[in-house]
């Protein structure tokens, strides 16, 4: 339970505690709690293998967690498949795991909840109105100044940056609570992590609470309003990012520096 | 938009934009396999004057037609990722049955038919179940299928003289004509299933990456057992196909069917690992083999030899296909 001062005068969205994920005898996440305010952006730093994918997996139904119970708004929570997650206004970008190959820009963001036509076509066949399928990703790409024009062709044309701005439109689209982002700027050049990253303080505009998991100190720094910091699958501290520091964050990491009260 | 089946031009979804970017890239695609068709069917009618008759090209056509309709069931496992081996003996057990149904029980066409498709259908859906309920691999499920089904419709069959059907079924094999049509018929319906639905749409995205398509909430299993269940279905409709032809069924038929199936379909350009692929590609790859046999029998080369060439060609096919993956 924090003690904290700004962040505890906030409302909870989302809470978990005692997140635990074995592999076999391998504890890839031990015992971590986690809890998201209504409206911040909350960082989750570590090193490689500090079980943070493993953190946000776990929470979304993703894999399935060892130990831990989730709670939504303060009541517990079932999550145990990524179709629940998305139930809740869970929306999430999962590393390396966010956009099918083969299939087209329109295809992949509506990918699970595409839009059938309003008719017997499309409640009897499941028959899909591409028609409103591209209207909406136009007016969403124009919103968020995405300029990807032929969203007709397939996923593995596309650089990069261009899957990733993609990537993280779902979660404008259908975001309704909360979005989870695993390194949403990896692997990007310095125009593109910023288009990234103006489109995570987007999601925060509208109204939406963040988890965004990033190996960038200034990211921690310039867009987030707290960072909890993971060790070997451990939770090493909690603090709001007022208080700390690009040193700071980096001896927590390696633990250089031990972590004292939560903030 | 990694169909290639002529239709899917006429009702295209969204602006003119998107139907020339799909016209482009499935001309992209598939110029290779219609360049290699028309070379081939050159090379026969240059070296055989018999080959080059209108009849030697509609009964390559009509030939083709019954493996190309189970083929149409084998693209759609194919694109999600799957493998059935076993549609060439659920093709026997739904021959045999529909022979049952009508020269024992004195069943009417409509209802044999019926009864056909729900058996093909209910076959297939038994392999996708099997699987994502044990997790064993298609590839085994299937092949223990193939034997299974096999054995299921010699019992089925023994002791039985299932010939002389009613003229109301027989209609369906006339001649090259009627099995051509359905032919045509099940691959435009395939077709629109694959590029206008939701499930034939998804069979692309399980196929691509079956994990994203979890993560995005993809019912994996439910739909996994649909594809099965249509791939059985066609199989069946081939099946009935085929007895209506012959006027006889038996359960050796079908034999060895799933592997020319896979071969045309491959052969199209439709990925053996999925993602990629429509049932254009399938008609177009069963042309270019049916071709091929019909010609090398034109030229005097015995079915020993055309099994090699057969053979030959699916390897070139797979090789064309990890080569593309590769390239890119
Ligand atoms: N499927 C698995 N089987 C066994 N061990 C696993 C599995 N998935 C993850 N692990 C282990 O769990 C630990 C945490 O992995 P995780 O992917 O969560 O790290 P991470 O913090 O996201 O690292 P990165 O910054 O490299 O993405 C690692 O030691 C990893 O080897
Ligand atoms: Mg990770």
């Amino acid at each position: 339970m924090s003690l904290g001062n700004t962040a505890a005068a906030k409302r909870p969205v989302l809470e978990a505690q005692g997140i635990s994920k074995h592999y076999g005898g391998i504890v890839a996440l031990d015992k971590v709690d986690l809890t998201l305010n209504e409206g911040e952006v909350l960082a989750i730093v570590g090193d490689n293998g500090a079980g943070k994918s493993t953190l946000i997996k776990a929470l979304t139904g993703a894999i399935a967690k060892t130990t831990g119970v989730i709670r939504f708004d303060g009541a517990e929570t079932q999550i145990d498949t990524p179709g629940d997650a998305k139930t809740a206004g869970i929306e999430t970008v999962y590393q390396d795991l966010a956009l099918v190959n083969e299939i087209s820009i329109t295809k992949n963001v509506f990918l699970g909840r595409e839009i059938v036509r309003d008719d017997w076509l499309g409640r009897w066949l499941g028959v899909l109105d591409f028609k409103k399928m591209d209207a909406e990703i136009r007016d969403l790409f124009d919103k968020l100044d995405i300029r990807i024009a032929d969203i007709y062709r397939d996923a593995e044309a596309f650089s990069g940056g261009q899957r990733q701005a993609v990537a993280l439109s779902k979660t404008v689209m259908f975001g309704k609570r909360v979005a989870i982002l695993d390194e949403p700027t990896a692997a990007l050049g310095v125009r593109e992590s910023k288009m990234a990253m103006d489109l995570v303080r987007s999601l925060k505009d509208h109204g939406l609470s963040v988890i965004m998991i990033t190996h960038n100190m200034q990211h921690v720094l310039n867009y987030c309003d707290r960072v909890m910091v993971l060790r070997l699958g451990r939770l090493v501290a909690v603090r709001d990012v007022a208080d700390v520091d690009g040193d700071t964050l980096v001896g927590l990491i390696t633990g250089a520096k031990e972590a004292g009260a939560q903030a | 938009m990694s169909n290639t089946d002529g239709h899917s031009g006429t009702s295209n979804p969204g602006t003119s934009a998107a139907w020339i970017v799909r016209i482009r890239h499935d001309l992209m695609q598939i110029w290779p396999v219609l360049a290699s068709l028309i070379l081939i069917y050159g090379f026969f009618f240059t070296m055989s004057p018999p080959f080059r008759s209108i009849d030697t090209l509609l009964s390559i056509f009509g030939q083709a037609s019954i493996l190309a309709i189970l083929a149409c069931g084998t693209t759609i496992v194919l694109i999600s990722g799957g493998l059935d081996l076993s549609v060439g003996s659920i093709f026997a057990v739904v021959g045999v049955s529909v022979g049952i149904f009508m020269a024992e029980w004195g069943l009417p066409p409509f209802a044999a038919v019926c009864l056909g498709l729900a058996i093909g259908a209910a076959l297939g859906a038994l392999n996708g179940t099997i699987q994502v309920l044990t997790k064993v691999p298609a590839f085994i499920v299937t092949l223990g299928g193939l034997t299974a089904y096999k054995g299921l419709a010699e019992i089925l069959a023994s002791g039985r003289d299932l010939s002389r059907f009613p003229d109301a079924f027989k209609f369906f094999g006339t001649g090259n004509a009627i099995p051509m049509v359905i032919m045509f018929a099940a691959a435009l319906l395939t077709g629109l299933f694959l590029t206008k639905t939701r499930l034939g749409n998804r069979a692309f995205a399980i196929g691509g990456n079956e994990e994203v398509a979890r993560l995005s909430g993809v019912p994996i299993a439910k739909s996994r057992i649909y594809y099965y269940m249509l791939g059985g279905l066609l199989a069946g409709l081939a099946a009935m196909v085929e007895v209506a032809k012959l006027n006889f069924a038996m359960p050796a038929r079908g034999q060895s069917y799933e592997l020319y199936a896979i071969a045309a379909v491959v052969i199209g350009g439709t990925s053996l690992f999925g993602g990629r692929g429509g049932v254009g590609k399938t008609l177009l790859g069963m042309f270019i083999m049916q071709t091929i046999i019909v010609g090398l029998s034109y030229l005097g080369v015995g079915t020993s030899y055309q099994r090699i060439a057969i053979g030959a060609i699916i390897i070139a096919a797979v090789y064309w296909d990890v080569w593309r993956r590769t390239a890119r």
